[in-house]
């Protein structure tokens, strides 16, 4: 407990804590969504993205932030409209842009002639190292996305469930989707700057996989989902101190021997 | 409409690539006369730069701003390779790519200088506590091993560097027996600049009261630490960029600077120095470039920096970290 005490006093364990948090939770809601869409590799996909925005990032000699949002934004669409108009499977869909992007990105990266930092080096964070206005970020981040996911809730739950019913229900199917996928590209390209690509793409997927196990209903999934979320960043964060391990690589972990340990309960409840 | 705004990103995008890869690939075309030289790191290009003087055409594989340990060649980099007459790197555990193009490559007229090969690679040091219990991060990849257990990194010792110089000037004698006084001759005068560099460091570092060396980074000032008497802190475990550091190491490093009282902490030239930040945050202290001269940025290679310049701007910057009394 003192030790605890003790992490809590750095500003950096604060930062990762809340930063962690409020991206833990959006990933959260937004999973239980993809997850059920079979898109939840997107989270992975859209970060081999940010590899192509930095090869832009070269030639436009900007931030990479504000080349990697809209690009990934641009990506996430793609992904979306080749998975609902051009017959592809949604997982092929994510494995077909993402190559794409980081051959692009590589070799805009490689004809270019040098440039000033190591970009890819901007471009993924580290939990550790959050500042404060990544902080804010993902604070603001967090209220609009969670803010979206409350104001179109019924629909993105009858879509998540049944698209068909959806559609003759008289839900805008293609809106919604489209909602939900640039809520994902932002939410991933802000994320990978401030937890780094690993710790985005467990977080879109474990919370929601383990709610799924035992949740009964749509709204304790996703009230689940964002409870593992947020207890493994402080689990996470907090074992790493006192093991004095990675902290990205113990969150992965603590959301394993959760779903572990809901799996395990679901059989034994059965 | 989609498929519009697709198509148009997709023509602007191979436009863009295509006068790139013709033009600016091929940086200046090789002149017909001279012989070409190639090699991987800053330091060693401006080393043979100065031995070549006027009679080589010496070029850096590495291009500006590229992170040394995260390049990999391309093809034309490795057509470059096996046209030129010398090629000189670090060596193997710097440059893991190196051996595997140099096997593949058949030019029987290409000398081959590893600049490490006379130099004894000193192990890592077990200078913090749990230094051993991290070998494990380090270890998951295979290269990563061997960088986590020797340090590759030679030229940071002005002394070591020396040592490099007269390795390049033998192979420029053997490639060109013809000019070899010349060679010889430009190794001696810029071997003498090494030296006043280190009889220079050597005196500056005396009269600094504070012998430790804060570093947020990997830490490639092995070889200069142990030359000159420092001690030196980083929360990374071995000399590898890639491992993660832990949030006990960044405490630790908080605390010991709080209690040393020092107000300086010196990050890595080329990447965002965030883990640097958040120590020099925590215990309120201010940071310092400490330049591991791997590789330059462009804006440096265009005002045409060199290795002796970039070494006397560390020395400036390590008074002020260490507390110079002059």
């Amino acid at each position: 407990m003192s030790t605890i005490l003790e992490a809590l006093q750095y500003a950096f364990i604060q930062r990762a804590l809340v930063g962690g948090v409020f991206i833990g939770c959006c990933c959260a809601f937004l999973g239980v969504f993809l997850v059920l869409r079979r898109l939840s590799l997107i989270g992975d996909g859209l970060a081999h993205v940010g590899l192509a925005a930095v090869g832009l990032g070269l030639f436009l000699n900007t931030q990479p932030l504000w080349v990697s949002i809209p690009v990934v934004m641009f990506a996430s669409l793609w992904i979306l409209w080749l998975s609902e108009k051009a017959n592809v499977y949604a997982d092929a869909a994510i494995g077909l842009v993402s190559a794409v992007s980081v051959a692009v990105g590589i070799a805009l990266a490689s004809v270019g002639r040098g440039f000033n930092v190591d970009l890819f080096s901007f471009l993924f964070g580290s939990i550790l190292a959050i500042s404060i206005h990544e902080v804010f970020l993902s604070v603001i981040l967090s209220i609009f996305v969670i803010g979206m996911v409350f104001l179109f809730y019924h629909e993105l739950f009858a879509i998540a469930f049944e698209e068909e019913y959806a559609r003759v229900l008289g839900i805008p199917v293609e809106k919604i989707n489209k909602i939900l996928i640039l809520c994902t590209a932002v939410t991933v390209s802000l994320g990978i700057r401030v937890v780094g690509t690993m710790l985005i793409s467990s977080l879109i997927i474990f919370p929601a996989i383990t709610a799924l196990q035992i949740a009964r209903g749509f709204r304790l999934a996703m009230l689940l989902a964002a409870v593992f979320s947020t207890l493994s960043v402080l689990i996470g964060v907090f074992v790493s101190y006192v093991a004095d391990l990675p902290t990205g690589a113990i969150i992965v972990l603590t959301n394993f021997a959760f779903f572990v340990l809901t799996f395990i309960f679901k059989k034994m409840t059965q | 409409m989609k498929k519009v705004i697709v198509s148009l990103l997709f023509g602007v995008g191979i436009y863009l690539c295509i006068p790139c890869c013709t033009s600016c690939r091929q940086s200046s075309p090789p002149t017909p006369g001279k012989f070409q030289v190639i090699t991987t790191l800053f330091p060693l290009y401006d080393f043979a730069r100065q031995i070549a003087g006027d009679k080589a055409e010496v070029s850096l594989l590495l291009p500006a701003g590229v992170e040394a340990h995260s390049f990999e060649p391309r093809p034309g980099d490795i057509v470059r390779i096996s046209k030129a007459d010398l090629f000189i790197y670090t060596g193997p555990l710097m440059e893991p790519w190196a051996e595997d193009i140099l096997k593949g490559i058949t030019n029987k007229e290409l000398i081959v200088i590893n600049a490490s090969a006379d130099i004894l690679l000193s192990q890592e040091e077990d200078n913090h506590n749990e230094a051993h219990a991290h070998q494990a991060e380090v270890s998951t990849l295979d290269h990563e091993h061997e960088h986590g257990r020797q340090d590759p990194h030679i030229w940071v010792d002005p002394v070591l560097a020396q040592q490099i110089v007269s390795a390049i000037a033998d192979g420029f004698a053997a490639k060109d027996p013809a000019n070899k006084d010349y060679y010889l001759a430009n190794a001696k005068a810029y071997n003498k600049k090494l030296a006043d560099l280190d009889i220079q460091i050597r005196a500056a570092l005396e009269k600094c009261s504070n012998k430790t060396i804060v570093y947020g980074g990997h830490f490639a000032f092995g070889y200069f630490a142990r030359r000159y008497g420092l001690e030196h802190l980083s929360p990374y475990a071995g000399f590898s960029p890639n491992a993660e550091p832990t949030p006990r190491k960044i405490t630790e490093m908080i605390e010991t600077l709080k209690k040393a009282g020092t107000s300086y902490i010196y990050y890595e030239e080329l990447l965002e120095p965030r883990v640097a930040r958040i120590i020099a945050e925590g215990a309120g202290a201010e940071l310092l470039l400490l330049h591991g001269a791997h590789n330059i940025s462009r804006e440096e290679l265009e005002k045409g920096v060199t290795y002796l310049e970039i070494m006397e701007g560390n020395l400036e910057r390590l008074k002020v970290g260490l507390g110079y009394h002059g």
